[in-house]
């Protein structure tokens, strides 16, 4: 933990021990349904949009917002399962290369085998859930570092993704994924599909997290590993779920980075997204120590990455600053989460 | 986790107090193989050396590997080993350091030194320190964010990261700097015959001279032979325990930071002579250059928790992996040789870690 200068560090009082319960706090085990950081978040995106519309005119349409929303898909998706990695105290660098390799094999049966839609989700979804199940078994059974470990799936990932391309693209996709996309066929009552399920598994997984013994043990192995154990939590099963998890969203993701695409995937697919990813989590305001975080807040922080990201682009601004924008907000979330986590041991 | 009596010898003890006649001499050697990350890492380059000598003389090879072709690959060497030290720098200090953002500092700071030398015509030495000044002004926000506000580093070096790569981008309006000054710079990266003996060695790539030497022994003074050194192997081997000892903890650990942005500066300038050209995304494009670099650190037995590392661990892993990626360019044809090296980065990577693993739990503890 952080050792600030308001921090008087006491050898005999270990840090990371709460403060006794204050009384307001009577009663209630859980933390507040929505927390500080979430709520900010919301206003500033509410904010965003407020400007964004005065700004260019066309932002506030459903022909802006709905691209926005299904943009937001894939990244938040997968954010939701590098939210329980990263509660855990891992870290997963490697879900880029991996949504290479589950697009690329996806596509590639859609072109040649002409699969059905539940059919590819289906494969895709095992595809991602057994190179999870590669990165959880290292991690939990090899104990070693997580970010070690998927920085060296994620070379492995990239080799096989890159093979499957055989140094070509993957050309005349078919029309499988509309459902996902971001057309018409993508839409229900103007609500994108790609969006709806996200919220849906979004809401899932944050009742799973915060209602569940199973969930709370995520918190629990992040909080201190190993009081987990004696506690009686399975440690590494736990672990092994929470990439396992991450591989299974990984694969329902890349079926909607196919559908937003055209009909030509090339290599460049997925590049990228691991960063996009963590960022969202860490604007949301789950801490990379492990122990604290939230669903709602990674689908806030997806939505406010990509907010900027089409901001950028309907001002007419080099796209590229986006991730300027993207780095300043990092450090703005997370920074105002550091004082606040200073001023809160601070009483 | 649970080490015997026997192995709370101190680190630096090579004889173990009790029982080595008891020990044979081959459970020493394997002890010797998994704890002294030199030594395996030595094992492996013969290795791969003789391996594919074996398959040059059985004709499986493209073209020839032998001493030259060797030598002239250690010029992707220069980089690696460089970066591969920022990052000894930054994980020694402990607290998850680790910097994500030294990829984005080389497109920034190279694009710095193709505006200053380039296009402000600056002499080439005073365009250098200003780029490598710069790489430490980048550093010094990434130690500013970690060691004094308290930021994880794997969060404010993502951020950084992106900062960087996007002003990297914007500065010049995504073109590239490559006006004739910076394409005679492409001469740097030619190979020249050592005085004295040179005859009877194969050609070595200057940068080896210019570059990759004077870091290597500069870090290696710096960690063996300062103060600054064993401050930060004791910030990174238990931050409290250094703070209650009066060691300028937050000062060590930025410093840290800034001397990685130096380091990453340098590269820059080489970047762009191998490029001969300034161009935006040099340190960013396809996977980065960071994320080689912590390979590399990881590789070369730098504990990913602080306080444990060597320079001779980070260039010998270096000579290992740009051997072994010259060796698999010449087995395959076409671009599936780029594709087995990631393969083979990646497996080796795995494998090191896991072997860091089952170490740990049989001898507590590799060094």
């Amino acid at each position: 933990m952080s050792l600030g200068v308001n921090d008087r560090p006491d050898p005999g009082l270990p840090a990371s021990e709460p403060p006794p319960a204050p009384l307001k706090a009577r009663g209630r085990v859980l933390p507040s349904p929505i927390s500080g950081q979430e709520l900010v978040l919301i206003a500033v995106i509410a904010v965003l949009w407020v400007i964004l519309a005065f700004a260019t005119p066309a932002f506030f349409t459903a022909g802006s917002i709905q691209p926005l929303l299904v943009s937001t898909a894939p990244i938040a998706l997968v954010g939701i399962g590098m939210t329980i990695i990263i509660i855990t105290g891992g870290i997963d660098v490697s879900v880029g290369a991996a949504i290479m390799v589950c697009s690329v094999i996806t596509a590639k049966l859609l072109v040649d085998q002409g699969l059905s839609l539940p059919l590819a989700v289906l494969v895709s979804v095992i595809v991602g859930a057994l190179l999870g199940a590669v990165n959880g078994l290292l991690i939990a059974y090899g104990r070693v570092h997580a970010i070690i470990i998927t920085f060296g799936t994620a070379n492995v990932f990239l080799f096989l993704g890159l093979q499957i391309f055989g140094s070509n693209t993957v050309n005349g996709i078919p029309q499988t994924f509309d459902f996902f996309g971001r057309g018409v066929a993508g839409r229900t009552l103007g609500i994108p599909h790609a969006f709806l399920i996200t919220i849906i598994i979004a809401g899932i997984a944050w009742w799973y997290l915060r209602h569940t013994a199973g969930g709370r043990h995520f918190y629990a192995i992040g909080g201190d590993a190993h009081a987990a154990r004696l506690a009686g939590v399975r440690v590494q099963r736990r672990i092994l779920l929470a990439y396992v998890i991450t591989g299974l969203l990984v694969g329902l993701g890349s079926c909607f980075v196919i559908a937003q695409g055209t009909s030509t995937l090339d290599q460049s697919v997925g590049t990228g997204k691991e960063l996009a990813v963590i960022a969202a989590v860490v604007i949301g305001g789950t801490s990379i120590m492990g122990g604290r975080g939230s669903v709602l807040g990674t689908l806030l922080g997806a939505l406010l990455v990509q907010t900027v990201t089409s901001g950028v682009t309907q001002l007419g601004w080099n796209s590229q600053l986006s991730d300027l924008f993207v780095g300043i907000f990092i450090i703005i979330a997370v920074g105002a989460d550091l004082i606040r986590e200073r001023a809160r041991r601070a009483t | 986790m649970s080490a015997t009596v026997t192995d709370n010898a101190p680190a630096q003890d090579p004889k173990p107090k009790a029982g080595p006649a008891a020990e044979s001499l081959g459970s020493r050697l394997l002890r010797a193989l998994l704890t002294q990350r030199i030594v395996l890492l030595s094992v492996l380059i013969v290795v791969v050396v003789v391996v594919f000598f074996i398959m040059d003389s059985g004709g499986y090879l493209t073209a020839p590997y032998d001493t030259d072709y060797m030598s002239s690959s250690l010029i992707n060497a220069v980089p690696l080993v460089m970066l591969g030290l920022a990052e000894l720098l930054v994980i020694l200090s402990g607290r998850g350091g680790i910097d994500l953002s030294v990829g984005a500092i080389v497109s920034l700071a190279g694009m710095v030194f193709g505006f200053a030398y380039g296009q402000w015509g600056w002499p080439l030495w005073f365009a250098i320190i200003l780029t490598a000044a710069f790489g430490g002004l980048c550093g010094a926000l990434n130690g500013f964010l970690v060691a004094y506000i308290g930021f994880p580093a794997l969060i404010a070096t993502l951020a950084t990261y992106y900062a960087f790569k996007s002003l990297a981008i914007v500065i010049n309006s995504q073109r590239p700097i490559s006006t004739p000054p910076i394409q005679e710079l492409f001469s740097i990266t030619r190979s020249v015959e050592l005085p004295v003996i040179g005859g009877q060695l194969p050609n070595v790539p200057l940068g080896i001279f210019t570059f990759l030497i004077p870091t290597v022994v500069v870090v290696w003074l710096l960690l063996a032979r300062t103060t600054y050194g064993r401050r930060l192997y004791a910030t990174g081997t238990n931050d409290v325990a250094a703070k209650w000892s009066g060691l300028p903890v937050r000062d060590t650990r930025f410093k840290a930071y800034v001397y990685a942005g130096v380091i990453s500066g340098l590269v820059a300038v080489v970047t762009v002579g191998q490029f001969a050209s300034a161009r935006p995304d040099a340190g960013v494009s396809g996977s980065g250059m960071a994320l080689p670099a912590i390979t590399i650190a990881v590789l070369g037995g730098v504990a990913i928790t602080g306080g444990i590392g060597r320079v001779a661990g980070v260039v010998l892993a270096t000579l290992l992996i740009v051997w072994l990626n010259a060796g698999i360019l010449l087995a395959f044809i076409g671009n599936e040789g780029s594709q087995y090296q990631l393969l083979a980065l990646g497996s080796v990577l795995i494998f090191a870690a896991l072997l860091n693993g089952i170490t740990n739990r049989r001898y507590g503890g590799s060094r």
